[in-house]
């Protein structure tokens, strides 16, 4: 993952926001010339050797722009904190995968994995945005049965992760992975399975950006989400308790994806799965926003809601 | 002397194609090289029941320049930290803070030949934490670098 460029004001990194907001403006007229550029180094898969370039070339333009706004700026680092000074945000987020979230519960509790079991049941497809959906989605259910040390479903699931991956014309890829989890089944070997299903998923998405489908990518990872939220709110409803609640606890993420869907293409930001995930992203992230003192039970169970009906949804390709 | 300009252009050309791959091959080789010494460092918390996620973060940045991620955590897990450069003779410096500003606890290794940092951490709170650091080559204008980690 390349570095993403949004310059900031950093350094001790607080207080951030009000750093943000007081040199905004000045930034915004210094970062704004090189956002083309900016743009078009997005656009470029993260193994890019063009891309590296182009950060090359960006950083160094930065740093001569950062000499400037020191210039510029130098009473206003004083004034706000002397420790304050140029840096760079990468703004790349590295989504957790669920089994960072299962192994807590894990430690809370003993919760019944196989119960949180969902049958695969995919409809055939040839919509892409959807497929990755569902991928993502399949990869997730994959941790769960890890979780449940559930040989024939992470057999199943292996078995659909080669179906999906032929239908996103990815299987080449993905193939040798899908066969190392069902090898590794067969063994009963459930943490290299598990670094299976993330190898798979990385895989898959790494493909997506070097084929500039960036926004399926971003699709692999919601699905993921939405399918390891589900999990976790349904465990946590089961037995509730203010540290297992916290757990819930993921405005990055949410703030991520709603970002991520703003800067898709219209075709994909505008398909009626990521319309309604986005809506529900909304609903989830005030729900997260409001529980200053901790989620309440019905709060956890909203939340659910939310990502359970989003992930029948796309399941069923309705 | 008579050229035959379809052999210079030639000649030209694979020159030119050759340079690029070079170039590219270097660059590919000095990242990858990064995140190889993220994964050495890796190895000893392997051994002692890490889980080491396979995306990560890297790139190429200005010596000395800070960089920041925000990484969500979750309260129970253990986290490691390895940031690995691929350039020799850089200091490295990598400190994490919770919402607040709060620098958390850690145990913190280094490399004694300086191409990895490790830093082990207990996030106090399930949320967003700030992973700020930074790589001061005593050589090099640029160096290239790669944050993993791993939980458990």
């Amino acid at each position: 993952m390349g570095i993403r460029c949004a310059w900031i004001a950093e350094g001790c990194p607080w207080p951030l926001n009000r750093l943000r907001f007081r040199y905004f403006g000045l930034l915004l007229d210094v970062v704004k010339p090189l956002m083309p550029l900016f743009k078009l180094m997005l656009t470029l898969s993260r193994r890019n050797w063009m891309r590296r370039l182009g950060a090359a070339l960006v950083l160094l333009l930065c740093t001569g722009q950062s000499s400037v706004c020191a210039q510029g700026s130098s009473a206003g680092v004083q004034e706000f904190d002397p420790q304050a000074f140029p840096g760079y945000v990468v703004d790349d987020v590295v989504v957790p995968v669920p089994s960072e979230v299962f192994s807590v519960l894990d430690k809370l509790g003993e919760p019944n994995w196989k119960q949180e079991i969902r049958k695969l049941d995919m409809p055939n497809t040839g919509d892409r945005t959807l497929l990755a959906l569902m991928f993502g989605t399949v990869v997730a259910e994959g941790f769960v049965a890890v979780q449940a040390e559930d040989r024939q479903s992470v057999q199943d699931i292996g078995r659909e992760v080669i179906n999906l991956s032929k239908n996103l014309g990815l299987s080449k890829s993905v193939l040798p992975h899908a066969q190392a989890i069902l090898d590794a089944a067969d063994r009963d070997d459930w943490s290299a399975i598990r670094k299976e299903f993330d190898r798979t998923q990385k895989t898959v998405q790494d493909q997506m950006e070097k084929m500039k489908d960036a926004d399926l990518s971003q699709c692999v990872s919601m699905g993921g989400w939405l399918r390891g939220t589900t999990t976790v709110t349904s465990i946590i409803t089961k037995s509730f308790s203010a540290d297992r609640a916290e757990l819930l606890n993921q405005p990055l993420l949410v703030e991520h994806f709603i970002a991520a869907i703003s800067k898709m293409p219209e075709g994909t930001r505008k398909h009626g799965q990521v319309v309604k995930i986005l809506a529900g992203l909304k609903d989830v992230l005030a729900r997260m926003e409001s529980a200053v003192d901790g989620f309440s039970q019905e709060s956890v169970e909203k939340i659910g809601g939310v990502c359970s009906s989003l992930l029948t949804d796309i399941r069923t390709g309705k | 002397m008579n050229l035959n300009p379809n052999l210079l252009r030639r000649s030209f050309l694979t020159s030119a194609c050759a340079a690029v791959l070079a170039v590219a091959g270097s660059a590919l080789a000095t990242v990858d090289d990064a995140h190889s010494f993220a994964m050495e460092a890796a190895q000893s918390y392997v051994d002692q029941g890490f889980i080491v996620r396979e995306d990560y973060w890297n790139g190429e940045v200005k010596s000395g320049q800070k960089l920041m991620i925000r990484h969500q955590l979750f309260k129970g897990n253990e986290y490691a930290f390895w940031l690995g450069t691929a350039n020799d003779g850089v200091d490295l410096d990598l400190k994490i803070y919770d919402e607040k500003g709060k620098s958390i606890e850690m145990d913190r290794k280094v490399d004694k030949n300086s191409m990895f940092v490790s830093v082990r951490v207990n996030p106090p709170k399930t949320g967003t934490y700030t992973l700020v650091f930074s790589l001061k080559s005593h050589s090099e204008k640029s160096v290239f670098w790669a944050l993993a980690y791993g939980y458990r």
